[in-house]
Order: C-alpha cells, then sequence, then structure tokens
C-alpha cells in the first residue's frame, strides 16, 4: 500500500514537471497582452480571453494557409516513407542479394550525419534542380524513407517466423503477396509507430522548410509561428496561442493511436 | 476505411497547391522584398500597393522571414542565388556582403537620415537605402521617479566620483519587500521588488552607451579595441556593478538570454528607469498602466552619448530584373513610399521630411519623442561595422555573459571577449 503511495506520488511529480510548460503556454494564450506586459507570468488569465485564437484563425494572422501546406505535406511524407520504407525493409530482412548487408550498414550509418551537416549540399542540390520555393522542394529530399525507419522495419520483420512466410510460399504467394497478406498485418503496431514518429517529426520540422521555401506561399505552420516574433516584439500571448494550436492534432493523433504505440512499445522495447 | 482512402487520395491530388496567395504574375515582373519584422511588413505592404497603382507591370512580394533565423537562412540563399532580390539589413551583417559583391551600390540618392547613411557607406559607395534607425533614450515610471524625488532629466553619471549622483538616485529608487534601499541596513538584494534601472548585457541599449558617454570606444577601424581603452573598461565596469554591488538592476541570470525581461518588468512597474529605443514604443504604450515619459540619455563624463541604429534595405546582385529592382528601391527611399511605416507609428523612418508622421502619431498618444530626437541628432556612438563583426559579436557574446554574471573580472573578461571575437573575424 505504502509503495503504491508513493509510486503515484513519484507519478504525479513527473507529472506536473511534463504538463506545467504546456498549462503555462495555454493559459498565456488567453490573456491580453496588456495583462501578460502587466503581471507575472504565473498569474492565472482574468478574464480570459479568445483575441489571441481569433486573430490566429480569422484574424490578420491567420494559420489556416500554413495548416493547409503542412497537413499536405506530412500526408506525402509519411506516405512516401511508409510505402518506400516497407519496401526496402522487406527487401533487407527477406531478400537474399549481393552486397545486402553492406548496402544496408552503409545506408544505415547515414543517420550517424547529423542533418544540419547536409543541410547547405542539400540545398544546393534543390536549387540547381529548381525545387527552392517549391511544395517538392519541402518533401522530396524525406519522402522516400529514412534510415530509421527502414531500421525499425527491418529489425521487426526479421522477427517474424520464417514458417509463416514458407507456407504462404508453398501457396504460391510471390514476394508482393506475402508482403501484403502476411507481412503487414503482422506489422501493424510497428507501423503504426513509425506513422506517428514520422507525422510528429515533420509536424515539427522547422529548419529545412524555412530555408527552402520563402515568403507566404508555402509557408509550414512552424515557420509562420516562428514569423510572429520579431526583432523587439515577442508578441508572447499570440505565440502562445499559435503554439497550442499547433500542438493539437498532434495530440489527436496520438490519441487515435496511442493503443498501438503502447503495443509497440513492449513488443518492440522501443521508445 | 473506404471514405478515409477517398479522403487522402483527395488531399494527395490537391498537394502542392497552395491557398495562400499565388506568384502567377501573368507578364508582371515580381520583385521579392525580404524583411524580418511582420509589424513593419504590413507598413510595406500598404506602400506596395500604392507603388503598385503607379507601375502596373511590377508587383512586389513581401516575404517575413522570423528574425530568429533570419542571419541563419541569408548566407544559403545568397551562396545558392535564390536571395530576394531586395533585403533588409542591419549594420552586423551587410559588410561581408558588400565586400563580396553580392549587393547592387545604390545609385539613386534621397533625402535620408545623414547617420544611417554613414553607417552603409563603405568603400565609398553607398550600400543600402535607409528604411528606418533608433536612437536610445530613458523611458520613466512617472510613479515611480516622483516617490523617490528623481528627476529623470537631469541625470548624471560619472564613474570616478564616489557621491556619484546616479547611483545615489539609482539606490533611492529600488527598493526591497519591506521598503528599505541598497545600502539600508537589513536590505534584502534576494527580495527587490522595484528596481531602479535597467542595466543589462544589452550592448546597443546600454553598454555601448555608457562606453561612448565616458569617452570610450568599441572598435579601431573593422578590430575590437574594448579591453586596451580604459575607459571603455570603466564604464563596463560600472555598468556590471549596479547589477552585482549596488543591486539596481535585475540580476543578470535573468536578463543575459531573455531580451525581453527588463521590458517585462518596466511594463510590471517594477523598474523605474527603463534605458531603450523607440523599437518599444508600441510595447510599453500598450502594456504600461501607469504614467510613464521619456527622458535625456544620462550626461555623462564625455556628455550625453547614445547609439544610433539603423536598417537598411539592400538590393541582390544577382537579380533576375535589375530595372525593376531599381524602381522599387528607389520606391521606398522616397517619402511617399515610406509614409506608411512612419504614420503608422512603427519606427523612425529613413527619409527625413516624412520624420514628423511618426512624432505626430505618437503625439497624438500623449508621448513625447524629442529626447530620441536630441539623442540621434547629438553625440553618436557608432554600431559596430565590418565584414564579419556580426560572427565577431557572436564569439564573445558568451564571455560577456560570464562578466555581467559576475563571474569573470571585466578586465580580463574583456581582454578574453576582444580575443576571442577578432579572432572569429579573421574567419
Amino acid at each position: 500500500m505504502r509503495r503504491a503511495v508513493l509510486t503515484y506520488l513519484a507519478l504525479s511529480l513527473a507529472a506536473v514537471v511534463i504538463l506545467a510548460p504546456y498549462l503555462m503556454s495555454v493559459q498565456t494564450s488567453v490573456k491580453t497582452p496588456r495583462q501578460f506586459a502587466q503581471q507575472p507570468p504565473l498569474a492565472p488569465p482574468r478574464p480570459p480571453t479568445g483575441e489571441n485564437y481569433a486573430e490566429l484563425t480569422v484574424g490578420g494572422h491567420t494559420l489556416i494557409p500554413p495548416l493547409v501546406i503542412t497537413v499536405q505535406v506530412v500526408l506525402v511524407v509519411v506516405l512516401g516513407q511508409l510505402v518506400c520504407s516497407v519496401l526496402a525493409a522487406y527487401a533487407f530482412a527477406r531478400l537474399d542479394f549481393p552486397g545486402r548487408d553492406a548496402i544496408f550498414w552503409v545506408y544505415l550509418a547515414t543517420l550517424m550525419v547529423p542533418a544540419v551537416a547536409v543541410l547547405v549540399p542539400r540545398f544546393v542540390l534543390l536549387s540547381e534542380a529548381g525545387l527552392v520555393n517549391t511544395f517538392w522542394g519541402i518533401v522530396l529530399p524525406s519522402m522516400f524513407g529514412s534510415p530509421y525507419a527502414i531500421f525499425l522495419l527491418r529489425q521487426f520483420f526479421r522477427a517474424v517466423p520464417q514458417e509463416l512466410l514458407d507456407a504462404a510460399r508453398i501457396d504460391g504467394a510471390g514476394h508482393p503477396r506475402v508482403l501484403r497478406h502476411v507481412m503487414l498485418p503482422l506489422s501493424r503496431p510497428v507501423l503504426a509507430t513509425l506513422l506517428i514518429i514520422t507525422a510528429v517529426t515533420h509536424w515539427n520540422d522547422f529548419l529545412w522548410p524555412l530555408v527552402v521555401t520563402s515568403g507566404a506561399r508555402w509557408e509550414v505552420l512552424t515557420v509562420a509561428v516562428a514569423g510572429l516574433q520579431s526583432q523587439y516584439q515577442g508578441n508572447w500571448t499570440l505565440v502562445m496561442a499559435a503554439t497550442t494550436l499547433a500542438t493539437m492534432p498532434l495530440l489527436v493523433l496520438f490519441t487515435i493511436f496511442q493503443k498501438h504505440i503502447v503495443k509497440s512499445i513492449t513488443i518492440t522495447g522501443m521508445k | 476505411m473506404r471514405r478515409l482512402f477517398l479522403t487522402i487520395t483527395a488531399l494527395l491530388l490537391t498537394a502542392g497547391c497552395s491557398i495562400a496567395g499565388n506568384d502567377d504574375a501573368d507578364g508582371k515582373t515580381t520583385v521579392t522584398f525580404r524583411l524580418w519584422d511582420e509589424q513593419v511588413a504590413t507598413a510595406y505592404e500598404q506602400s506596395f500597393a500604392a507603388f503598385e497603382k503607379t507601375h502596373p507591370e511590377i508587383t512586389v512580394d513581401v516575404q517575413v522571414v522570423p528574425w530568429a533565423d533570419y542571419w541563419t537562412k541569408l548566407p544559403a540563399d545568397v551562396a545558392a542565388g535564390t536571395a530576394a532580390d531586395i533585403f533588409w539589413t542591419n549594420t552586423s551583417n551587410f559588410g561581408l556582403y558588400a565586400d563580396n559583391g553580392h549587393l547592387l551600390p545604390v545609385d539613386v540618392s534621397g533625402d535620408w537620415t545623414k547617420s544611417v547613411v554613414d553607417l552603409y557607406t563603405r568603400g565609398g559607395k553607398l550600400w543600402g537605402v535607409p528604411q528606418l534607425w533608433d536612437s536610445i533614450a530613458l523611458y520613466y515610471n512617472k510613479d515611480l521617479v516622483t516617490k523617490a524625488g528623481v528627476d529623470p532629466a537631469a541625470l548624471t553619471w560619472d564613474p570616478s566620483r564616489p557621491d556619484d549622483p546616479f547611483r545615489a538616485a539609482l539606490r533611492r529608487l529600488t527598493a526591497d519587500g519591506a521598503g528599505r534601499h541598497p545600502g539600508e541596513a537589513g536590505f534584502d538584494p534576494k527580495d527587490i521588488t522595484t528596481y531602479g534601472f535597467n542595466a543589462a548585457l544589452d550592448q546597443q541599449a546600454i553598454m555601448w552607451d555608457f562606453v561612448g558617454s565616458n569617452g570610450g570606444t568599441w572598435q579601431t577601424g573593422d578590430a575590437f579595441t574594448f579591453a586596451d581603452q580604459p575607459k571603455t573598461a570603466q564604464a563596463v565596469q560600472y555598468v556590471v556593478d549596479l547589477i552585482n554591488k549596488e543591486h539596481v538592476a535585475p540580476s543578470a541570470a535573468d536578463t543575459n538570454t531573455n531580451s525581453d525581461k527588463a521590458l517585462q518588468l518596466f511594463t510590471q512597474g517594477r523598474i523605474a528607469l527603463f534605458q531603450s529605443g523607440p523599437y518599444h514604443l508600441k510595447a510599453v504604450h500598450d502594456g504600461a498602466g501607469f504614467p510613464w515619459g521619456i527622458a535625456p540619455l544620462l550626461d555623462g563624463p564625455a556628455g550625453r552619448v547614445g547609439v544610433v541604429h539603423g536598417v537598411a534595405a539592400v538590393a541582390s546582385a544577382r537579380t533576375a530584373h535589375k530595372e525593376a529592382t531599381t524602381e522599387v528601391l528607389k520606391w521606398i527611399g522616397s517619402a511617399d513610399g515610406q509614409r506608411p511605416i512612419a504614420a503608422g507609428g512603427y519606427a523612425f523612418p529613413g527619409v527625413t521630411s516624412v520624420q514628423p508622421a511618426f512624432v505626430d502619431h505618437w503625439r497624438q498618444r500623449g508621448v513625447d519623442l524629442q529626447p530620441f530626437l536630441d539623442s540621434a541628432g547629438g553625440t553618436t556612438f557608432p554600431a559596430p561595422v565590418g565584414p564579419r563583426v556580426g560572427s565577431g559579436g557572436t564569439a564573445y557574446a558568451p564571455v560577456l555573459q560570464q562578466v555581467f554574471l559576475g563571474q569573470l573580472g571585466v578586465v580580463d573578461g574583456l581582454r578574453k571577449a576582444q580575443n576571442a571575437g577578432n579572432e572569429a573575424m579573421k574567419g
């Protein structure tokens, strides 16, 4: 009993530490700029105001266009990555071809190269291709799979018992059919995990869209929110409302896939 | 499932379509204009709407890049030749581009504020069209100064005088939770409720102004020489002491990394004297719930000296349409082109003749901007110049932060900072 109390105490403490920043940003988002300027940050909003949210949806700082762009980017990247990564992982896990392991390890080694290091070369490459400030400039570099996704899936595919695949082969299934009817149904949890990780990563991606696009046309959410702050104007109430709004879709996504994620963590031991 | 699939397909088909504006110029030439301030961007939109009426063959696309990442993105764009046709720059960052031939020299002339023209003249050529400028003055909280009996317009400072009047005034303005002032028995520096002054590592608004007012300088040519000048070191020591020894300013632990901290304390009514530029007018006007005013800079051993800094618009040498770009450049250097910036109360405009519009905007709101004009018209301290002064400043910033925290002595710290800065500028 005492142990349970202690456990819950520790857990609630951790929850407070993790949740406090979000709660702060939410409560700042319903304050007027004037109240924010005059009172300490922890003072409760009195009275709560919706003006920041109104400004961000129907006002002059509307986030709807960047939101649409961001949804498109995430959709294309997630679909592209899942399809390409599944195919590649299946090949690396289950097909025999010369140089398979060498290619895999070389590809995996690119995980170790920090993204910033390839930022400028990648930018120059795309600018030579005339893709700067286009939609495809944002998505192309990441839509053909990522080493992380392929590694995760390959490990999972390797753990699938060979007997299942052999049974399918005996029944006359080729590789596409094995993948479609045996591998994928078994891999749902890991695919769900991958989906959410990829979606979150690209939803929050800031540096690449910032560098590759200019202006309102292809502005994604993260860049639009950063643009609310200038050298001397913090616009904190507006920024907090914007970050709260920007986090919302991720929370929804998490709620939908929550069961799968928890399951996949227990299966793979991955986080 | 089927419906989900259809939705996704529909979304995919529309991927790559933006609902935010378009740049289908139908025969028009599009000139891109980049800046970092989304508020001033509104003024430019107004300005360019008028321009496009008289120049139907040109459209101007205003692009805001967040300040925090402006100088990260610009080098990549300049290197790849994808920079905007015209972009804002500050003094720390333009020299390198000018020296490397990335900018078009400005061959139009205008009625521009001379101090800003000087800042952007390099090698005998002007490289930018002055857009706006800042000078420094002293915002004060009327309630607090009246209560302490301090006249903010008559403040003088002298680091060598033991009875320095500014320090004495700040001690009266500073109070702890029990109403005790620094120097009194029982004063608790950990529980200060009202600070006298916003002394902090804010180079433009605080440190360089004190250095200049003490007769020191920061650079000789392009190189940093601040550690070699006793007067500069003395002024920095004075500012650091206000924080760590006199306890009349907020701790550097709070202000070093949060440049908004002092502004917030001022609008909360917890700082009496707030030395800053016109860029904080709007925030103070919107935020302060008490009567406030603006006083001239402090009078020091070398007089009243303040930093004047200006923002200019420069044209990329790799623009694909030089003629249209020059037209736009001319427009934003003209009185009509800059009137929205001034009349909207955003900043002192680079064009001298529309300056009254800015002053009027604030006079109507009961704010007298004369101290800023006096500060700009008097002895000024030049904002840092040189092709790599931006990277030099980045290199010495952490050292100066330690100095302001009191972790490093001023003399040693300045020496270390100077070496780090000059080293970084060698590239």
